[in-house]
């Protein structure tokens, strides 16, 4: 059976407090994150992060800024990073935080893509759980969408973090999975109504298309990549590549979730194993979108040397590249099963395909509002209604009245029991060691006991099954972990 | 990555094709499910101007 990958998924959601706009909003995702009314550690450690360095091999000397965005904090001043970013440790492992005014929710690190989904969806339900805390302590409504534009030119993510052996290196991670970037959003797009470019666009399949600019590069404020080359591995940099996708969409539908990152995990097990399809993509970006914007959904792709291909042809290469050379598990037989049944619905069966995939649910939830009200792609209205299918409150959400009328399925039930992977460790320890901890991070967690320091390493592809004796207290914990590379 | 000879290569590539053949796949004949009455209900309880009104700070 090939390796599991390890995966996790960072959420930044849409947010905005009753009565206060955009140049409130890092002061009020702030007070929000901390509003949190679960049991969560405060002491995240920033000393592995390196948002500068490139997997090309060089540092870069700053990250670029929306010099729009930027706009909003003139005047303006914040505080520490520390105290902005508000990180809070769940005892799942997760972690909670501000970014850039999105309350932002990381998924523990999942070997399993249910897993993955369980906790994505548990991040819902905790956004949930602060609102209602939030609202109550300050009287004001809070609004939070899972979607990534404000169809004014402002973005923000969904990422996704798959572990990958240092060995593939950049060029051949680069050659191998960016195809499948580019192609994976017929099955997993988001949607959205128009664009945020000035192109004259009914509906297109991502909500991101419009924000990528770049083939790679490891920017993720501005002149986004369709390949995130940030070389920051949460893990021994030496035997480890965290794959950090930034290009995907927020999910409503579980199924696409489970999908988009399964899609990802094929090519990087093909990738490690020098199996991976070889497309030569003339331009990665201009195809991105080309695709997202293409009513006739023929999704052709120039190729170099003046020819071409198609998404489906793209995706189907993966899809039989890894039944020959990958010793699959059920959950990526199933992504293969159900991508290929999902493009040939696609153009048979698009009701049905809309059961499985958020940008067809939503087109077909905005075809059935333009029939009902005489209008058409040109109505102002749809663009409100594209927001609210990203509502996350049920009583609210169009995706839920899709779902309530069985247009769509229901999802999973979140999960609270982080998988046997180094988050549980994490959680564990916020949950019982708690008055231990100095501080933790994805790799480490340090410990103050009888008055010493103690680090731990966290290994990411590690399993963590441990004996009961070893839970006893903190010390036998400590050891424990230490034991176990 | 797989060199020219793999089986990995794409099964049906039509390597030849030029942009603008006709050979790729098509749209399709969108049918629209009946029962939208729960759907257009919550529908008109949503502010027209909502989007306009919603803006946010760019993330990541």
């Amino acid at each position: 059976m090939m390796r599991p990958i390890l995966a996790g998924l960072d959420t930044e959601y849409g947010f905005s407090v009753e009565a206060r706009g955009a140049e409130n909003q890092i002061e009020d995702s702030q007070a929000f994150v901390r509003t949190y009314p679960g049991t969560a550690f405060v002491g995240w450690d920033y000393r592995h992060e390196a948002p500068r360095s490139d997997l090309r091999g060089f540092r870069l000397e700053a990250l670029a800024f929306d010099p729009e965005d930027a706009k909003f904090d003139a005047g303006r001043s914040y505080g520490s990073s520390v105290e902005i970013r508000s990180d809070r440790i769940l005892t799942t492992g997760g972690r909670f935080y501000n970014d850039h005014g999105h309350p932002e929710y990381a998924t523990p690190e999942c070997f399993t893509l249910k897993g993955l989904v369980g906790h994505e969806l548990a991040g819902d339900e905790i956004l949930r759980q602060t609102a209602e805390a939030y609202e109550a302590k300050t009287g004001k409504s809070v609004a939070l969408y899972k979607n990534n534009t404000d169809f004014h030119g402002a973005s923000w993510g969904t990422h996704e973090n798959y572990l990958v052996s240092r060995s593939v290196g950049y060029e051949k991670l680069f050659k191998g999975v960016m195809p499948m970037l580019l192609v994976r959003q017929v099955l997993s797009g988001s949607g959205k109504v128009g664009s945020e470019t000035g192109a004259k666009v009914p509906y297109q399949i991502s909500q991101r298309a419009d924000f990528i600019v770049e083939p790679s590069n490891a920017e993720t404020l501005y002149r986004r990549p369709l390949f995130n080359t940030r070389d920051e591995p949460h893990s021994r940099p030496t035997d480890f590549i965290r794959l950090h996708v930034i290009s995907g969409d927020a999910n409503m539908i579980a199924a696409s979730t489970f999908r988009k990152a399964g899609l990802v995990k094929l090519a990087v097990a093909l990738t490690e194993i020098g199996a991976a399809p070889h497309w030569d993509i003339k331009d990665p970006v201009r195809s991105f979108q080309s695709i997202s914007r293409d009513e006739t959904f023929r999704f052709e792709i120039p190729l170099a040397k003046d020819s071409w291909t198609t998404a489906d042809e793209v995706l189907e290469s993966y899809f039989a590249a890894a039944e020959r050379f990958l010793d699959l598990d059920d959950e990526l037989k199933f992504v293969i099963d159900e991508g290929r049944q999902l493009l040939q619905t696609l153009r048979t069966d698009f009701p049905a395909f809309a059961r499985s995939v958020d940008w067809a649910a939503k087109r077909q939830m905005l075809e059935m509002y333009m029939q009902d009200s005489g209008t058409d792609w040109n109505d102002p209205a749809l663009r409100s209604y594209d927001l609210e299918y990203h509502n996350l409150r049920p009583e609210e959400s169009l995706h839920a009245a899709l779902v309530d009328m069985d247009l769509v399925p229901a999802n999973p039930a979140p999960v609270s029991e982080p998988e046997r992977s180094r988050a549980w460790v994490r959680g564990y320890a916020v949950e019982h060691f708690g008055k231990y901890l100095k501080s933790a991070a994805w790799r480490s967690l340090t410990f103050e006991v009888d008055g010493k320091q103690q680090d731990v390493e966290l290994w990411p592809d590690q399993t963590y099954n441990l004996e009961l004796d070893a839970l006893a207290n903190v010390n036998t914990f400590i050891q424990a972990m230490r034991e176990m590379k | 990555m797989t060199d020219g000879d793999r089986l990995t290569r794409p099964l049906n590539p039509s390597p030849d094709r030029k942009m603008g053949d006709e050979s790729g796949p098509s749209a399709p004949d969108v049918q629209k499910p009946e029962g939208g009455n729960e759907l257009l209900r919550r529908m008109k309880k949503i502010d027209p101007d909502q989007a306009k009104k919603y803006r946010q700070r760019s993330g990541q």
